[in-house]
C-alpha cells in the first residue's frame, strides 16, 4: 500500500471511465475558422476529407458526415456520445465530421481549428489513445502540411492550445470525494498544477452525477509524453483518494441507504427523467464500486449513461418522441439492463 | 451584455452546452465561466480565462501601430478582443504582442513536443539529440552499457550534424 503513489495501479476502472486524446491542427493556406466564410470552410472540409479518405488503409473505415445535413437529434446525440463538442453543432454550416466505423476516432473539421483529431478509449489508456491519434496526425500531416512553427509548435486559433495542440482528458467517477465535499479544494489545487476538472452533467461545480472530466491545460513547453505522464500521475493520486473516501463511506448507513433507495428506483420505476437519471446511475455505479450491487459491470453502466440521454435515445429508437415517452423508454432500458442482480450473501439479511 | 449568471459583470464568454437533449447557449463573464468550470470556447479545451484575457489586456496598448496581418487582415485588437488568432501567419506578425500572453497561459514560450513534417532540419536534429539523451540516461540507469555506448556515438554524430548546419 505504501508505494501506491509511485507504482501505477493496475485496474482503475472503478474510477476511470474513459480516456480521450485530442489534437488541434490547422492548414497553412487558410485563415483559421473564425475568419473563414462558409464557402472557404467547405473547401477546407473537402480538402481534409479527401486527405483522409484518399488513404487506402482507412478509406473504407471512415464515414464522412456533412454536419448541416443532420437532424438536430442526430447532431445532439454526437455530443452526448462525446464524439463532437457542443460548439461544433451550434453552427453546422461548413463543418464536417470524419467518423471511424467503431466511433473510437472522430475528426472534426472547422471546429475552433480546421482539424481536431479525437480518439476515445475505454478505461485508462492514455498511451493507446495517443498512439492512435498520433498515427492519424502523421497521415494527415503528410498530405495537408499542418501549420507549425519551430518555436511555437502547432499553431492554433486559440493561443491556449498552441504548442502540442494536445488535450488529454479522463472521465472520472468520484462519488465519494464529491459526497465528502472535497471537490472544491481538489479542483483548486489541480488548477495550480495545470489541470482542470469539471463536472460533466449539469452545473459543473455541482454536477448531477459524480462524473468529472480531468484535462491537462498547458500545451506549450511540455512534450506530449510529459503531459500524459503528469495526467496519469495526478489521476493515480485521485484514485487513491477516492478509494480511501469510499472505504470510509462504505459502512455509513446513511450513504448505503441512499444507494439502495436509488437502486430501488432504477429497478422498479416506470418513468425516469434525464436529470434524476444522472444521480441514480451515479449511485448505481457507486454501489457497484463498493461491492453492494453485484452482477452489474462497469461497461453496462457506462453504456447506459450514454444511451439514456434524450437525443441518443431518440436516435436509437429512430424517431422524435415526446418527453413522457422518452422517460418511459429510459426507465425500461435501465430496468432491462440491471434486471435481477445478485445481492451478495453477506449483505442479504442486513 | 451582462453575465447571465451573476448579472453584474460584462459577459465576454459564449458558452455552449447540452442540457436535456438540447443545445443551450449562455453568455458569462470570465469569472463566472471559470467558476462554473467552463473554459472559454469549448469546455474541455478550457483555458484559465482570467489568465487568458488578463494576458491580452496587459500586452495590449492601443494606438501603437495600425499593423494588420497581410494574410488574414487581423489587427492585434481583433485578436485581443476575440481571444482568437486569425491565421497561422498572425503568430509571426504579432509575435511580440502575443508572447506575454503565451508566457502567462503556459508558463513557457518554446515548443518541446512533437514536430510536424514541415519543421526545420535544425529542430529535427535537436529533438533527436534530446531523445537519444533521454534514452542514454535510461540505459545508464539500467546498466545497459553497450546500448549506452552506441547512443553516445549517435549523439556525437548528431551534434556534428547540428554544428555543420549551424555553419551553413
Ligand atoms: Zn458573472
Ligand atoms: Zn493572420
Amino acid at each position: 500500500m505504501l508505494n501506491e503513489r509511485t507504482e501505477p495501479l493496475k485496474d482503475v476502472s472503478d474510477v476511470v471511465i474513459s480516456t480521450r486524446i485530442r489534437f488541434a491542427r490547422n492548414l497553412q493556406d487558410y485563415e483559421f475558422p473564425c475568419r473563414l466564410s462558409v464557402e472557404k470552410k467547405c473547401r477546407v472540409a473537402a480538402t481534409v476529407k479527401a486527405a483522409a479518405l484518399g488513404n487506402p488503409e482507412y478509406s473504407s473505415r471512415f464515414r464522412y458526415i456533412s454536419m448541416s445535413e443532420l437532424t438536430q437529434e442526430e447532431a445532439v446525440s454526437l455530443v452526448e456520445r462525446h464524439l463532437v463538442s457542443p460548439e461544433f453543432i451550434s453552427d453546422r454550416q461548413g463543418r464536417g465530421l470524419l467518423l471511424m466505423d467503431n466511433e473510437s476516432v472522430s475528426i472534426m473539421i472547422n471546429e475552433e481549428d480546421h482539424v481536431r483529431i479525437q480518439v476515445i478509449r475505454p478505461d485508462l489508456d492514455l498511451e493507446g489513445a495517443f498512439e492512435i491519434a498520433n498515427k492519424f496526425d502523421d497521415m494527415l500531416d503528410e498530405q495537408l502540411g499542418f501549420a507549425f512553427s519551430d518555436r511555437l509548435g502547432y499553431l492554433t486559433q486559440c493561443p491556449t492550445n498552441i504548442g502540442t495542440g494536445m488535450r488529454a482528458s479522463l472521465l472520472l467517477h468520484l462519488p465519494a470525494l464529491r459526497e465528502s465535499g472535497a471537490m472544491g479544494k481538489i479542483s483548486a489545487s489541480l488548477g495550480k498544477l495545470g489541470f482542470t476538472i469539471r463536472g460533466m452533467y449539469g452545473d459543473s461545480n455541482d454536477p448531477k452525477g459524480a462524473v468529472y472530466q480531468l484535462s491537462n491545460q498547458v500545451t506549450l513547453g511540455i512534450s506530449e509524453k510529459e503531459a500524459i505522464d503528469n495526467l496519469r500521475d495526478i489521476t493515480m493520486q485521485l484514485v487513491v483518494q477516492e478509494r480511501n473516501a469510499r472505504e470510509a463511506m462504505s459502512q455509513n448507513i446513511t450513504v448505503l441507504d441512499g444507494l439502495y433507495r436509488s437502486f430501488g428506483i432504477l429497478r422498479y420505476a416506470k418513468i425516469l427523467t434525464n436529470d434524476e437519471c444522472w444521480k441514480l446511475l451515479s449511485d448505481l455505479r457507486f454501489g457497484v464500486e463498493i461491492g453492494i450491487f453485484e452482477n452489474i459491470d462497469y461497461d453496462t453502466i457506462n453504456r447506459l449513461m450514454i444511451e439514456v440521454q434524450p437525443a441518443t435515445l431518440m436516435k436509437n429508437i429512430g424517431k422524435k418522441l415526446p418527453a413522457l415517452e422518452r422517460e418511459r423508454i429510459r426507465a425500461e432500458l435501465i430496468r432491462t439492463a440491471i434486471a435481477r442482480p445478485k445481492v451478495p450473501a453477506n449483505r442479504r439479511l442486513e | 451584455m451582462l453575465c447571465q449568471s451573476c448579472e453584474k459583470r460584462q459577459a465576454t464568454t459564449h458558452i455552449k452546452t447540452i442540457v436535456n437533449g438540447e443545445l443551450k447557449e449562455f453568455m458569462l463573464c470570465p469569472e463566472c465561466a471559470g467558476k462554473l468550470g467552463y473554459g472559454s470556447f469549448f469546455s474541455s479545451f478550457g483555458p484559465d480565462l482570467d489568465r487568458l484575457y488578463g494576458g491580452f489586456m496587459d500586452s495590449y496598448t492601443p494606438q501603437v501601430t495600425g499593423k494588420r496581418c497581410p494574410f488574414c487582415g487581423s489587427s492585434f485588437e481583433d485578436i485581443a478582443n476575440s481571444g482568437r488568432v486569425g491565421c497561422a501567419r498572425c503568430y509571426e506578425i504579432f509575435e511580440d504582442e502575443l508572447m506575454p500572453s503565451l508566457q502567462r497561459i503556459h508558463g513557457r514560450t518554446t515548443h518541446t513536443g512533437k514536430l510536424a513534417a514541415s519543421a526545420g532540419e535544425a529542430v529535427k536534429v535537436q529533438s533527436e539529440i534530446d531523445a537519444c539523451r533521454r534514452e542514454l540516461e535510461n540505459a545508464i540507469k539500467t546498466q545497459e552499457f553497450e546500448k549506452a555506448a552506441r547512443l553516445r556515438d549517435k549523439i556525437r554524430e548528431l551534434e556534428k550534424k547540428a554544428a555543420e548546419q549551424g555553419e551553413e
